[in-house]
């Protein structure tokens, strides 16, 4: 009996040679079920082309490296399972909205820029000395940031955000959603530091609520609700009495 | 000697790019509706001004062609109003007695209220006519 193969067609693009990506066909083995795009794309450069390009790490959806648009949706390619699109070939592109700098690997210089605008990280206006203990939380104060903590980086809502397609100076989906993590968090104090990077016209304004970035979200997290609370949010800061109180 | 900044290719994005995902064309009709709904605002605002002078002032068109047009208006006013109030549940986080409120009573009273304001604006407006 012949083997079970599956097609991949993945986008080659090298800077020094290409003036635009282009994509290359590889017909692989499919003997396993549980094979996935990143396995399909290691065994390509394993035993078929060792210069195609892309990142991963973890293969278990935990460190947000593989994300690809496989057959035009923005997926981590650890999780996409070949099961779901055999006997039609696959085609696996670099994230859509951003720059390529080889085969499927983007340029993120953007995003970790923004990233660093937001202050990801918990701002006291005083620190608690250590012998003062621990800072406590209930529950329900961990449930109000608990999704919003999960982002893992991945780019897949950047990529499915037509808004930061159009326009890139727009602060984009994961960055705003880390900034709103931070923000619900009782132990921060850096709501007014942050403020200035997501309320202006290219923060949370600029976002016209396409949804698209929640649903491509591999960890669950909800980037259009942490956007439009905080649309609400500043709103209510600037029209309420005492609404810009720290 | 400082090495060349490596090239990269710089994606940009299709003109049909809401073509290509049934989501992201909702999204454009949604957004579009605003577009016809503004322009039958406008030939209000231009109806209630020629009012503000005399009731010889007020001539609201009666043609055919307008008539479906505003039909045609109220259709997308539905559906925009329809597809805001069903993402209240998203915007809108409240607590009560220490609790959050579920996102689905958000938007059922979001609706509820929606059908009292438009019964309410409804019953104004016939009685005015009478």
């Amino acid at each position: 009996m012949a083997e079970k193969t599956i097609t991949i067609k993945a986008t080659r693009f090298d800077p020094d040679k290409d003036a635009a990506p282009h994509l290359q066909s590889y017909d692989i083995p499919f003997a396993d079920d549980s094979m996935v795009v990143l396995d399909a794309l290691n065994y390509i450069k394993a035993h078929v082309d060792g210069s195609l390009s892309y990142r991963w790490s973890c293969r278990m959806g935990i460190c947000g490296s593989c994300g690809m648009m496989v057959n035009g949706t923005p997926k981590l390619s650890c999780s996409a399972f070949l099961r779901d699109y055999w006997p039609k070939p696959v085609t696996v592109q670099p994230l859509n909205n951003f720059p390529i700098i080889r085969d499927l690997v983007i340029d993120m210089e953007d995003f970790m820029h923004k990233l660093k605008t937001i202050q990801p990280w918990i701002i006291r206006k005083q620190e608690i000395p250590l012998g003062a203990g621990e800072h406590r939380q209930t529950n329900a104060q961990i449930d109000e940031f608990r999704q919003f903590s999960q982002c893992i980086n991945c780019m897949l809502c950047y990529s499915a955000c037509p808004v930061y397609g159009l326009n890139n100076e727009f602060l984009g989906p994961a960055a705003i959603a880390l900034a709103r993590r931070y923000n619900l968090d009782s132990r921060d104090e850096g709501l007014t530091k942050r403020l200035p990077v997501i309320a202006e016209s290219e923060g949370v304004w600029e976002c016209s609520f396409v949804g698209e970035c929640s649903v491509v979200c591999p960890k669950g997290v909800d980037p259009a609700k942490a956007i439009q609370q905080t649309k609400l949010d500043t709103t209510l800061r600037f029209t309420l009495p005492f609404g810009n109180r720290d | 000697m400082a090495s060349a900044e490596p090239r990269s290719y710089r994606w940009s994005m299709p003109a049909n790019w809401w073509t290509r995902n049934r989501r992201y064309f909702f999204y454009v009709v949604r957004e579009f509706t605003a577009l016809p709904m503004a322009l039958w605002l406008l030939w209000l605002l231009y109806d209630i001004k020629g009012a503000g002078s005399g009731a010889a002032g007020f001539q609201p068109p009666r043609s055919a062609a307008f008539v479906a047009f505003s039909a045609v208006c109220f259709l997308f006013a539905t559906y925009h109003s329809y597809t805001f109030l069903k993402l209240a549940g998203v915007i809108i986080h409240l607590r009560v007695m220490d609790k959050t409120v579920p996102p689905r009573v958000i938007v059922l009273t979001m609706f509820g209220l929606w059908a009292v304001a438009s019964i309410v604006i409804g019953a104004v407006l016939i009685g005015f006519a009478r």
